[in-house]
């Protein structure tokens, strides 16, 4: 990219600079451990074109829209398509649920996310829905909740994403979009799916995630049809080229089980999408997003010999981070999850949800969830960051952090797949688990800084630092007892063959391990519960019941 | 000399995992030893303190509602004859449920922000005055 005897002259320079900067240091008192990211990448503390002299314009950055898209995959960025504001919602019944995602949507919300749908498989009238329901996410039982939550919602005007990748759940948003006369090839949303081992043979018979993939590649051409979800493995602690490498790594697993299915990679690849986190540091972090482009195009074009553009262009949701902020001072949060959105920004995300400052508290209350979707209205709108695509492209620093996370992440992701699949799964449960336990030594140190808990701190006497008291969002407990009478109206009013009909399809479609989502849909559309699909399930394939698993399928 | 701990950790969903691995292994180094008992409703995790004859419960609870299942919780040990082990609750807990919970006799509550250091630290004082599963 440079001519070769600047890049000599300068590094020539930098070297003499960096011995004076050392020579002040140790004047200034002894040796200072050179810095290094937050996921322990060693930095300089200044960047020249030496740095990056090793990069190729063409190859390595290009133009937004072109492959490798480390620069972003549209032309035209934010100036054509803005990314959508997409908040997770999720709170006591689908009443509640629904009218806080209308009343987003009037504020600015774009986009449908909620959390809570299917992440159980029994009923809120069972032993272990207890204390449960409504309180951290929405409780679904049947089609009645999803018929209340999407109520006053224009399907084909928002984009829909589907928190967990439920099976149930999804059959029920094919049901309603059928009722309302929406051909399902029409409607646009996510679903967060991803395959994990499980199933039988080569075609993966029995894995509903390769379920999902097969229908949604079928016949839903504008439905992404995984969201390979590194983002809460960040939130358990992994670094950067940890999220970027497990990121690939269930990428490629996914679209390998898709492949097995004999489905096609540009058709399959093309709608596959990302979700990822947005951590502390800025620098960073902005670096990941356009290391992981660079990644993953290079993966799906050179591993998988897709040649259709999309198929190698890296999408994503991005949701900040929530292991960053803090009980104390809950305030602050609002700041660190404004640059935990900056960076998102910079990067180049297609869609963001912005974790509330009062989340370390409790469900967010309406407020503080409008706060969250004014700080991305003000970084779009008052910042000026999105009149430019990439434009931290070209820096010396984020050009060479972003080739130090790309090559961390790739020596991660040779080694996962030289693992036989299930040892690479739990060795990506292992070191994640290994980082969260360095990053809370590192906090009780005070090495790794964390304001308002291990340094500025309030003494016990103190009053949060000033803060005005939060009102965090209580708890009704009679939310349950609301669940469990709209189970019953539900159960009452359902024509009772038509669900004994469709309770017997979809225990022989389990039994001879058909695609399960044409059977599901038909289940949930005679408003049998999740409880009791799970217990079909249970009896079809005979596998011990397992409270709390996010698929039917697998 | 010294008395070690058992301690069985238990959590109220699978997900949301990351405190309770923390201080699983932050126990362990501290020299207790540590059952993983995974994500359990009340009547469970009863049923596995007196299997894994444990001598405190520690219960992680982010998801669901830590009064509704503490209160349960008490009941159910009752029920299995472990009346009066040590239940120590960590994890995101309203400040009005402090009340409740202390009413209920949990033995330690830890928020967000807690170190390791004090939790061990709370352990190891709780195990010099329990009585251990025979």
């Amino acid at each position: 990219m440079y001519d070769p005897t600047v890049v000599a002259a300068v590094a020539a320079a930098q070297a003499e600079y960096e011995r004076r900067v050392q020579e002040i240091l140790s004047q200034a008192g002894g040796a200072v451990a050179p810095p290094r990211t937050q996921s322990g990448l060693p930095l300089r503390t200044l960047y020249t074109p030496a740095d990056v002299s090793g990069l190729d314009f063409f190859a390595d950055l290009g133009f937004p829209g072109e492959f490798p898209y480390t620069r972003g995959v549209r032309p035209t960025g934010y100036q054509t398509k803005e990314w959508t504001r997409r908040q997770v919602v999720g709170i006591g019944t689908a009443e509640e649920t629904n009218q806080r995602l209308r009343y987003l949507m009037k504020q600015g919300q774009t986009g449908f996310s909620v959390c809570g749908m299917g992440y159980a498989n029994y009923d809120s009238d069972s032993e272990h829905a207890l204390g449960f329901v409504g309180k951290g996410g929405v409780w679904i039982d049947t089609l009645a909740d999803m018929e209340t939550l999407l109520d006053g919602i224009d399907m084909r005007a928002v984009t829909i994403n589907q928190i967990g990748h439920s099976i149930p759940i999804f059959a029920m948003i094919l049901s309603v979009s059928e009722q309302r006369g929406i051909p399902i090839g029409e409607l646009r949303g996510t679903i967060q799916n991803w395959v994990t081992p499980g199933g039988e043979g080569p075609a993966r018979r029995g894995n509903g995630s390769v379920d999902i993939l097969e229908f949604c590649t079928r016949h839903m051409p504008s439905w992404n049809n995984s969201s390979i979800s590194v983002r809460n493995t960040r939130d358990q602690g992994c670094t950067a080229p940890q999220e970027v490498a497990f990121g690939c790594f269930q990428g490629a697993y996914t679209l390998r089980a898709a492949l097995g299915r004999g489905l096609d990679v540009n058709q399959v690849a093309s709608r596959m999408s990302f979700f990822l986190s947005a951590e502390n540091d800025f620098l960073e972090e902005i670096a990941k997003y356009r290391a992981m482009r660079r990644l993953w195009a290079r993966l799906v074009r050179d591993r998988f010999g897709a040649t259709d553009p999309r198929a190698a262009m890296l999408r994503f949701h991005v949701q900040t981070s929530a292991i960053n902020l803090t009980r104390q001072q809950p305030l602050n949060n609002i700041i660190r999850a404004s640059l935990h959105a900056l960076a998102a920004a910079l990067g180049g995300a297609q869609s963001m949800s912005v974790n509330s400052f009062d989340e370390v508290l409790s469900i967010p209350t309406a407020a503080a969830a409008t706060l969250s979707l004014r700080t991305q209205q003000i970084i779009a709108y008052e910042s000026g960051v999105t009149k430019v695509m990439d434009p931290l492209g070209g820096s010396f620093c984020v050009e060479a952090l972003t080739a130090q996370v790309e090559e961390a992440a790739r020596e991660i992701l040779e080694r996962l797949e030289a693992m036989p699949e299930r040892d690479a799964f739990d060795a990506m449960d292992e070191m994640t688990r290994d980082e969260a336990y360095r990053r809370q030594q590192a906090i009780d140190r005070g090495e790794m800084k964390v304001v308002g808990v291990n340094c500025f701190a309030d003494a016990p006497e103190d009053d949060d630092a000033g803060q005005p008291r939060i009102e965090a969002l209580r708890y009704d407990p009679g939310c349950r007892d609301k669940q469990i009478r709209r189970l019953r109206e539900a159960r009452e009013r359902r024509d009772p063959r038509r669900a004994e009909a469709a309770r017997q399809r979809l225990a022989e479609a389990y039994g001879q391990r058909e695609n399960i989502i044409v059977p599901m849909r038909d289940a949930v559309t005679a408003y049998l519960s999740i409880g009791e699909i799970s217990r079909i399930r249970e009896e079809a394939l005979g596998e011990p019941f397992v409270p709390t698993t996010w698929n039917f399928g697998r | 000399m010294e008395r070690s701990m058992r301690v069985l950790l238990v959590q109220d969903s699978t997900g949301h995992s990351t405190g309770y691995h923390v201080i699983s292994r932050g126990l362990r180094d501290a020299g207790m030893e540590t059952v993983l008992g995974g994500a359990q409703i009340p009547r469970a995790i009863a049923r596995l303190a007196v299997d894994e004859a444990a001598d405190a419960i520690g219960y992680r609870i982010m998801d669901a509602s830590p009064t509704i299942l503490v209160e349960r919780l008490m009941e159910e040990l009752e029920r299995v004859g472990l009346r009066g082990i040590p239940v120590v609750v960590g994890g995101i807990v309203p400040e009005e449920d402090l009340p409740r919970l202390t009413a209920l006799g949990v033995a330690g509550i830890f928020q967000p922000g807690a170190t390791l250091d004090s939790i061990a630290t709370f352990f190891r004082d709780l195990a010099q005055r329990t009585a251990r599963q025979a």
